[in-house]
């Protein structure tokens, strides 16, 4: 057991992974996906999580062959018995990742895009839909205007309109928890960079249960909010008690029913959780007929639903923050640069600020796998050497498509499948 | 209690004797060989990863809006309810500050 937790505050998961001594066989396998060194134990012996150090992202759960690393906190029986009970709506938040994704564990090819099906199974179990791909829209609205005040402060000085401080450059992205974590628990001088914008998810939650209460009908406190994620990490993000705006809210504004808080996501269920609570209900996703979103919160756009690829929001912001500045759309709108698999991304937007009248150079980074890419972006940004003005971070190789949440089967569990012939077992 | 960071299990694995030593025969044979390791395990994963990363690509594609700015719900949500981007309602629901967890929190 961890003794002394010394990184979460109180009301938090401390550490969403842990790893169960029986099962672990001290292969090492596990420490080369952890960004953080977070895992100890020597080769052959039982090796165990530094909740403090370790960052929740679940890379070492998908990809240990021999399953040893599981999540603490398995909330699936409670959104089914929340489900069942008639006085409670419960609205799932379905992260971009989720829909390429879940097909897997319900004998689909990979990568089968199954939106319709997960809309009409996640209804058959008694959803409300609010895709969070709406609320990855949502983000770049922020986030994008965000980097267009802080650049435009950067290049021409110009003043914040409410007199709010204005962060420094490079600005970095916010969406992934495991990042965030990363950057509080070992980077703190970076706090500044991060851009200030909630993730999708937690943004989607707040929305749910102000404006949402109109959109559904329902009071907050009769909403349960699910976000159903591809990462473990979430949540531990969704524990954090500073996200609780909703409530903050409604209490200022006289409608909280209750002096009772409640959190902005109630709960979590990554892609594996959300497939066990199908086949509890015994649905089968696969053979569901297509459905819509069945409101406004679940409209997306093709920028909204690319998050879940690394070097999505980044194409994303571009797109939008392209049009903001020089009042014309980006032609073509794919900007391959920062598409792919390479370690660290990196490209130069040429743009004329109309309201200045002036060519800027924008220069973008984008990374993944941060457990083999971080470190020399941040040794520049320290040593004020960056030559970014914007980078987006994600811990997981490939991005939210391949986070700790997602269906393991031909994953990481893969391995000794692909290597049981060569040694002819069986 | 001290904190044990070694522990060993009798036959946790309840395999066969043959299958256990297989095994060992692995993971020696993957320490031997990490590049070939390393790409084998790689390039299976990569299998899913570009699968998946494929899947977004297409939703993108077939979608018949594709910027952001251009999201009527999004607009509608801030005509509403929430303003502007970075306004006094955004920055009250839709922003967050950061702490710093290097000092000891508990
Ligand atoms: S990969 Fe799994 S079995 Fe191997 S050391 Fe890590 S947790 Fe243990
Ligand atoms: S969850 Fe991530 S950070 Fe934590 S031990 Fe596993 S790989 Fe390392
Ligand atoms: S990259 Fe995505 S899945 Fe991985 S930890 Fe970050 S938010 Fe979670």
């Amino acid at each position: 057991m961890n003794v002394a937790a010394k990184t979460y505050q109180k009301g938090e998961i401390p550490g969403v992974i842990a790893i169960k001594a029986s099962a672990c066989k001290g292969c090492d396998a596990c420490k080369r996906h952890c960004p953080t060194g977070a895992i100890t134990g020597s080769f052959g012996a039982t090796h165990s999580v530094d909740v403090d150090s370790c960052l929740s992202c679940g890379q070492c759960l998908i990809n240990c062959p021999f399953g040893a690393p599981y999540e603490t906190s398995d909330t699936v029986d409670e959104v089914i018995a929340r489900l069942k009970d008639r006085n409670t709506t419960v609205v799932g938040i379905i992260a971009p990742a989720v829909r390429v994704a879940i097909g897997e564990d319900f004998g689909l090819p990979a990568g089968s895009l199954v939106t319709g099906k997960l809309y009409g199974s996640m209804k058959k179990a008694g959803f409300e839909i609010l895709d969070n791909n709406f609320a990855a829209d949502l983000t770049i609205m922020e986030e994008g205007t965000e980097f267009i005040v802080r650049a435009r402060h950067a290049v021409f000085g110009e003043k914040s309109e409410h007199g709010a401080e204005i962060g420094p450059l490079p600005q970095f992205t916010s969406c992934c928890p495991a990042w965030v974590r990363l950057v509080e628990t070992k980077y703190p001088t970076l706090i500044p960079n991060l851009s200030s914008a909630k993730s999708p998810q937690q943004m989607a939650g707040t929305v749910a249960k102000t404006y949402g209460t109109k959109v559904w009908g329902k009071s907050a406190e009769k909403i349960y909010t699910v976000g159903i994620m591809p990462c473990t990490a979430k949540k531990l993000e969704a524990s954090r008690p500073e996200f609780n705006n909703a409530y903050e809210y409604n209490k200022k504004n006289g409608r909280a029913l209750t002096d009772k808080p409640y959190p902005d996501i109630d709960t979590v269920l990554t892609t594996r959780d959300l497939s066990r609570l199908f086949k509890k209900l015994k649905i089968n996703l696969a053979a569901e007929k297509d459905a819509d979103g069945g409101s406004l919160l679940a409209d997306y756009t093709g920028a909204g639903t690319i998050f879940g690829n690394t070097g999505g929001v980044m194409e994303a912001a571009l797109r939008t923050a392209y049009a903001v500045l020089t009042g014309e759309e980006l032609k073509p709108l794919e900007f391959k640069p920062v598409r792919g698999l390479k370690g660290v991304k990196s490209a130069s937007v040429k743009l004329k600020d109309t309201k200045y009248n002036k060519e800027v150079t924008v220069n973008v980074a984008v990374i993944h796998n941060i457990a083999e890419n971080i470190k020399p972006v941040i040794d520049e940004v320290l040593s004020g050497r960056s030559p970014y003005h914007f980078i987006e971070v994600m811990n997981c190789p490939g991005g939210c498509i391949n986070g700790g949440g997602q269906p393991i089967y031909g994953n990481g569990s893969s391995w000794l499948g692909a290597i049981r012939p060569l040694f002819a077992w069986k | 209690m001290e904190k044990q960071s070694y522990q060993y299990i009798e036959n946790p694995l309840h395999v066969t004797r043959r299958e256990f030593i297989t095994i060992g025969g692995i993971v020696a044979a993957f320490l031997a060989l990490p590049a070939v390791w390393i790409k084998m395990v790689t390039s299976s994963n990569n299998n899913y990863i570009l699968a998946r990363t494929k899947g977004l690509y297409r939703d993108d594609e077939k979608a018949s809006i594709r910027v952001s700015h251009a999201n009527k719900s999004v607009a509608r949500y801030y005509k509403e309810f929430g303003g502007e981007p970075l306004g006094h309602l955004s920055h009250e629901l839709l922003h967050t500050k950061y702490i710093n967890r290097t000092k000891g929190l508990s």
